[in-house]
């Protein structure tokens, strides 16, 4: 019941909003984010940084004379809606562009809808590859921008033995299934690597916990973490209470950014580190000046943005580069044709908070990759910057065919 | 200064350093200042040298100075958090920013020659922000070589665990530099763990020693010591020795062997002892969790959909507590630490209003209608999961643990968790609680009265209605406990009721609808049997082996453990 008065609501307000913005100076750009059930919390954050690089834009004279006008849809964290509701956006509302979707199986989900429709979506949240769709570009991180640069790091601190831990769906099984045969062909033997899986929402981690205890026991181990969201929380404390900590066994994760600390008891974090292409300390001036102006916008956003406490964070980062290089395509091109904007965001350049990115005929980015560590403020500390990184989706063509 | 303003560094140090350093750190900080001046020059030196061989030179000599300010400067500096200032006439001050920091973020300079801060002509402290300074930089090496010290340094911190630890870590560098360190401290040291630790660091170094002798010794004491982080070498020399037994001494492999079997038998020792207690533990949060439910779906035969939700606000009132502690004593002070027991009541008088109120408003109505007091109970349980969002926001709070319940013991190397035993002790002590009140009172007498026949009880001069809302606000309050309790081990936030109310459901019904003893007996059985699963079978296959066989035994036992006759049961 809830679920259609929301799609109601949403329906009604679009149907407004078509009627009163029908004027020729704007042009319909959709937003599928879903903003409630169990993904709203990390997928709200990009919602509101999207309509904050809107404003932007819009302020700035917008895209080749046209203000951008959002469609927000609802997908209320249901996979199948996802697609029904990208449908919705490429027929009813003809869109020239979608930003969304947080999960894999929601992009797995909405992709043949755009294929069907020829539409194109921008996905801004690390995943596991595998994957090219000539209507995606995915200016998220690919497993060699996050997964395998920090592997490199722990091998480059002398870390022997490693832990694979994850919640139980596809992105932490396939980047692992990766993060194995990349670990063995750097020399790790098989009985140095466990890969273990929780189910979500899990909260018992006494038998893991002691389990890597053991396995840290000589020193040189570390934890490889896919966990999400919620669990992350029993997890940590019981890891701190055996008396493990960043010095005798570090644990990196891969889905814990700025925005997740909000609601994570950063203490039990301290020293632990994360991999990602964009950390809101990073002390560029492009970065100081993206994180202030956020701010600034908050305070005079629409009702039903968070105001409190707001972060940035990598996955926001990416949806706002994917808008600017996707006004810039559309500015190359002269057009928002499709066909015309995707051939004219292959070597697109954008200087973004983290440094200068370039869009690839792989749809995916060429992207500086840092390593930080976790502060009780719930900020990262950049421990190394890695220098860009070109992005690659497919796993053999940076391991090697089997 | 610095040991008056104690708590000032604590909270700065949490922000850089970690919590165990600043712990450690703070410990450090009431030692007297007796020395350190001319250590303190020598790492002002190292800060302001440009030649790095000569920096790393000047670091390794301060492995052994007591002072505080010492081990804090160089954690500093090796984080980027040391900066020069000018001082003039080509003179660079190096210092450390204070913890306090003021509204804008700015705090004072403390020098690391003198631990003073710097002040100005006026003699005024000056004010630093953190982003307009620029750090002293490191190198790779340079940080390692700190690192190194800092290690060595750990060995005669005044805090036993992280004595131990470093020994340890130490340890497994192999490194022979490190072992006239490791056989000093063994000289002084009295704590049990510690002198393990250390003898253990020796052993393995010397494992790496190219003298036979030295070796076959180190094996055979590593055995003697049960020492797990050995196991691995050992592993490792036992099979090199068998490959290539001219390479080795005699007895060598043996020896290997010998040790290994000992270490393989105490790890087999150990990995019981932690499943029992780890299934124990378990079986106490599940208890914990179900026994509000035990009462009122056990005894009431209220189908409470709500149950979860009574939890959530139980863990909602610890963050409240915890709320107002800090606000009143501060963050991490010794008043903080007892916000847990003030959460506790808290937490039972605030679930059990809103059982009253919730008896009072819904369910009375419908003590003779389980079906409907089911779909009323999951409709109050959406409104108050909603109230919370709207309350406290969507998204989790934090909920620190009190000092006294953060940390472990070990024994037979298997870690006990502080907050895994309060969990166990505190299940103990509601069912002996529930029982005294069920058996001995007379509310106890008329709830059970009322649990085997309603209409013969009301006859009998019992007052149903006064009976059955103390019962539920009973119910409700343990559910309230319960969050509180359960706030030390995992999240808070408005679907916490959520991920507990099967698990409760499937302890009261596989106990035995009504049965105290049967909800006690389910606990510990899913919870053991899941603990014995996990290793074998993982998190999920594990939990799915548990849920067939509970569906089995239902097959078979419908009643549950204990059936007893009551009024959930009549219908």
């Amino acid at each position: 019941m809830k679920k259609y008065l929301i799609t109601l609501a949403v329906c009604a307000t679009t149907l407004a909003g078509s009627l009163i913005g029908r004027a020729e100076d704007t042009v319909k750009v959709g937003i599928l984010h879903s903003l409630s059930g169990t993904m709203a919390i990390s997928e709200t954050s990009l919602k509101d940084v999207l309509l904050f690089t809107f404003d932007e834009i819009n302020a700035k004279g917008g895209v080749l004379g046209k203000k951008i006008e959002p469609v927000i849809v609802d997908p209320a964290s249901n996979w199948p809606l996802f697609a029904e509701k990208a449908e919705q956006l490429l027929v009813k509302d003809k869109v020239a562009v979608v930003f969304g979707c947080w999960t894999s199986v929601s992009r797995k989900s909405v992709l043949p809808v755009f294929e069907k429709y020829n539409g194109m979506l921008f996905y801004p949240v690390q995943y596991e590859g595998e994957e090219l769709s000539k209507n995606i570009f995915y200016t998220a991180e690919a497993v060699n921008q996050q997964a395998i640069p920090a592997v490199d790091y722990m091998l480059a601190d002398g870390k022997k033995k490693f832990y694979l831990l994850g919640s139980d769906y596809v992105y932490p099984r396939t980047t692992n299934k990766i993060l194995k045969k990349y670990l063995k062909s750097k020399g790790i033997p098989d009985a140095d690597i466990v890969e273990i899986y929780t189910p979500f929402g899990h909260t018992d981690y006494q038998t893991i916990v002691s389990e890597i205890k053991k396995f840290s026991a000589g020193g040189s181990a570390c934890v490889i973490s896919t966990l999400n969201g919620d669990t992350n929380v029993p997890f940590f404390k019981e890891f701190a209470n055996a008396g493990l900590t960043s010095e005798n066994c570090p644990v990196v994760s891969f889905s814990l950014s700025e925005d997740e600390f909000r609601s994570l008891p950063t203490k039990d974090l301290v020293g632990h580190l994360g991999c990602w292409t964009y950390f809101m300390s990073l002390d560029t001036a492009e970065n100081k000046v993206f994180v202030a102006d956020f701010k600034k916008w908050l305070v005079t956003a629409p009702s039903g943005v968070e105001k409190k406490n707001r972060v940035t964070c990598s996955p926001m980062n990416l949806s706002r580069t994917g808008v600017y290089l996707w006004k810039q395509a559309v500015e190359k091109a002269g057009s928002f044709d499709v066909d015309k904007v995707r051939e004219a965001l292959y070597g697109q350049k954008f200087k973004a908070p983290e440094g200068e990115v370039t869009m690839q005929e792989n749809h995916h980015l060429i992207n500086p990759v840092f390593i930080g560590e976790t502060q009780a403020n719930g900020q990262f500390k950049i421990i190394k910057s890695l220098g860009p990184v070109a992005g690659e989706p497919f796993s053999d063509k940076f391991l090697g065919k089997d | 200064m610095m040991i008056t303003d104690g708590f000032g560094f604590l909270k700065r140090l949490t922000a850089v350093f970690g919590r165990q350093f600043c712990l450690w750190l703070a410990m450090s900080c009431m030692v007297p200042n007796a020395q350190g001046a001319e250590p303190r020059a020598l790492l002002v030196e190292a800060m302001t040298t440009n030649d790095l061989s000569a920096q790393i030179a000047l670091i390794q000599k301060l492995t052994d100075s007591p002072d505080p300010l010492i081990a804090q400067a160089l954690a500093a500096w090796r984080q980027g958090g040391v900066y020069l200032y000018d001082a003039g006439d080509n003179l660079k001050v190096p210092f450390l920013l204070d913890a306090n920091a003021d509204a804008s973020g700015k705090s004072r300079g403390i020098q690391i020659a003198t631990g003073e801060s710097i002040k100005d002509a006026a003699g005024q402290p000056l004010l630093f922000l953190p982003s307009d300074l620029t750090a002293v930089d490191t190198t790779s090496k340079l940080r390692k070589a700190i690192k190194t010290t800092l290690d060595v340094l750990a060995l005669s911190s005044p805090n036993s665990n992280f004595r131990r630890d470093a020994a340890s870590k130490l340890g497994q560098a192999q490194n022979a530099e490190y072992l006239p360190h490791f056989e000093a401290r063994l000289a002084s040291e009295k704590i049990p763990d510690v002198r393990k630790a250390l003898e253990e660091a020796i052993a393995i170094t010397q494992l790496a020693s190219d003298k036979p002798e030295v070796r076959l010794a180190a094996v055979k004491k590593l055995g003697e010591l049960r020492s797990i982080p050995a196991l691995d070498l050992i592993i490792k020399l036992e099979a090199a020795a068998k490959a290539d037994e001219k390479a080795y001494p005699s007895g060598m492999a043996a020896a290997a062997a010998g040790a290994r079997k000992i270490i393989e038998q105490h790890i087999a020792f150990g990995t019981f002892i932690g499943t029992c207690f780890r299934g124990l533990s378990l079986s106490a949060v599940l208890l914990v969790a179900a026994i509000g439910l035990a009462i009122t779906f056990g005894l009431m035969g209220i189908i409470n959909m709500a149950h979860g939700e009574m939890i959530m606000i139980g863990a909602y009132s610890a963050y409240i507590a915890q709320n107002i502690f800090v606000k009143w004593f501060g963050e991490g002070t010794s008043g903080f630490n007892w916000y847990f027991v003030a959460a506790l009541p808290l937490s039972f008088i605030t679930a059990g209003l809103v059982g009253v109120l919730l008896e009072r408003g819904i369910i009375r109505f419908l003590y003779k209608r389980p079906l409907e007091s089911l779909l009323a109970t999951w409709g109050v349980s959406l409104v108050l999961q909603q109230a919370m969002r709207a309350i406290f926001g969507a998204a989790n709070v934090q909920v620190y643990s009190p000092s006294w319940l953060s940390g472990n013991i070990t024994y037979a190397d298997v870690t006990f968790a502080y907050n895994r035993i309060f969990v166990i002790g505190f299940a103990v002590a509601i069912v002996v609680f529930t029982w005294l009140l069920l058996t001995k009172t007379s509310l106890g007498l008329q709830v059970r009265a009322l649990m085997q026949n309603r209409q013969m009880a009301a006859c009998m001069g019992v007052r149903t209605d006064r009976v059955n809302m103390a019962t539920f606000a009973f119910g409700s309050g343990l559910a309230g406990m319960a969050g509180a309790c359960l706030s030390q081990i995992g999240n808070i936030g408005p679907s916490l009721g959520q991920s507990h109310i099967v698990d409760c459901f499937m302890v009261v019904v596989l106990g035995g609808v009504g049965n105290l003893f049967g909800t006690v007996s389910a606990a510990l059985g899913i919870g053991v049997t899941d603990q014995v699963l996990q290793p074998h079978f993982g998190a999920v296959l594990g939990k799915i082996i548990v849920l067939s066989a509970i569906i089995l035994f239902l097959q078979w036992r419908p009643a549950g453990l204990f059936a007893t006759r009551g009024r959930g049961l009549e219908g």
